[in-house]
């Protein structure tokens, strides 16, 4: 029994050491993916108070847009992982 | 934040916190205390009020027309953050609105008691409760208080208004049904509550509703030395008195101001309690016990800017910026002078 695993433990130990399990691009994505979903997040709130802002005083529209988008700089952050790599 | 898991409670925040910075200021009551009536009305006309001054303007004039216009303002704030609410946030917003719901059953009850025509009960109404214009207008057609009680079958004030209307039948006074009104509103306003961090101030702001109509409907009895068990008044959930406790202090009103002044209430009343011992004025001590709850309302909101307690306030708040309004233009068409009325009032 033993002796039919080792081969198979030395096959996947020289497997692991030659490369992560993900490539580096494919971590790259999942960074920015995972930013953008923190960004999402954060906007859902202020997206929702800034509309019933908005639906208060028209004039509020500009400051509602800046404060909705400013969690995008999450996003574009991350997007310098991306060329790092 | 929301249990419904949207972004409910920031949207309806925005919008009550824009109203709330509309309210009127220091500035403009000092402008409104040196107002008469007409004046005053004109200038709620520029205001937020404009379209209820408006409306109402061809049929009221004078103070009528500023009272009719301020409740309707209120209803129309109130139904909106109701409509703007959902879940969670709405359950707990609905709890202290229905204080407007015991009101209008209440002013119907006394109406159809009264024989007073349905146009002119209708007035008197403020519609800013959950209940409906169907069911309110159902309500303002029944001939009998009986077919109000029936009506009401579903509410939360069914259980004790079927039982409160047999002791009607039986005396022929509106007090048991008044009474069994008043308790359903404060009986649920902590049933079912679920406490968490962010609701716990709430809560104790209920509960200081709750102790302090207790120790209102005590004080009222002792004073007036009517032959009436202050159990049967007695509201169940507040901290700070027991039935049985408040039936002995009843009889007792120097144990009763003790008992407050050593209660957690203690600090913000003092000098209102040391009022009543000296001067034996109720209606000081009335006053001072609205001023701690609206006090609670100030500082409720910034703690948990994300729950409920910035809508409370504001309602608080609203509520008091009617009553100012409604003190100034009656103290006016009474000819008081600026200073008194501008005592009487509760500014923040």
């Amino acid at each position: 029994m033993i002796e039919a695993i080792e081969p198979l433990m030395t096959a996947l130990q020289s497997e692991a050491a030659s490369g992560p399990a993900i490539s580096p691009s494919a971590a790259a994505a999942l960074a920015v993916g995972l930013a953008a979903f923190g960004a999402g997040y954060a906007e859902r709130g202020i997206g929702s108070a800034a509309m019933g802002a908005i639906a208060e005083d028209e004039d509020l529209f500009v400051n509602g847009l800046i404060l909705t988008v400013l969690p995008e700089t999450l996003v574009i952050l991350a997007l310098v992982v991306v060329f790092l790599v | 934040m929301s249990a419904a898991g949207g972004s409910n409670p920031e949207y309806v925040i925005a919008r009550v916190r824009a109203r709330r910075s509309a309210l009127f200021g220091d500035e403009e009551y000092r402008k409104l205390v040196r107002m008469g009536p007409a004046e005053i009305a004109r200038f709620m006309e520029e205001s937020e009020y404009e379209a209820e001054i408006n409306a109402l303007g061809s049929r009221y004039s004078g103070v009528d027309l500023i009272e009719y216009g301020l409740n309707h303002n209120m209803a129309k704030q109130f139904n909106d953050i109701l409509d703007w609410a959902d879940g969670r946030l709405y359950d707990l917003i609905a709890r202290y609105l229905r204080k407007f719901d015991a009101w209008n059953v209440k002013t119907i009850i006394r109406g159809i008691y009264s024989e007073t025509p349905r146009d002119e009960i209708e007035t008197d109404l403020i519609r800013a409760g959950e209940f409906d214009d169907r069911l309110i207008s159902r309500l303002l057609d029944a001939a009998e208080i009986e077919e109000v009680v029936e009506l009401l079958s579903g509410t939360i004030f069914a259980d004790g208004l079927e039982a409160a209307y047999d002791d009607y039948e039986d005396v022929g006074v509106l007090v048991p049904l008044e009474n069994a009104v008043d308790r359903a509103f404060y009986e649920q306003l902590l049933d079912g509550l679920v406490v968490g961090e962010e609701t716990k101030q709430y809560r104790e702001f209920l509960e200081a509703e709750i102790d302090f109509r207790n120790a209102r409907n005590a004080l009222r009895i002792a004073r007036s030395g009517a032959d009436l068990d202050p159990t049967d008044y007695f509201i169940e959930g507040g901290t700070l008195f027991r039935a049985a406790e408040l039936a002995a202090l009843a009889t007792n009103p120097d144990e009763l101001v003790s008992k407050i002044r050593d209660s957690r209430y203690g600090d913000r009343l003092s000098n209102a309690l040391s009022d009543l011992e000296e001067a034996d004025s109720l209606i000081g001590f009335e006053r001072a016990l609205d001023a701690a709850l609206l006090e609670y309302a100030d500082t409720l909101g910034y703690v948990f800017p994300l729950s409920v307690t910035p809508i409370i306030s504001y309602i608080l708040a609203k509520e008091r910026e009617v009553d100012n309004i409604r003190a100034i233009a009656r103290g006016r068409e009474a000819g008081l002078p600026p200073e008194e009325i501008e005592e009487e009032l509760v500014i923040q």
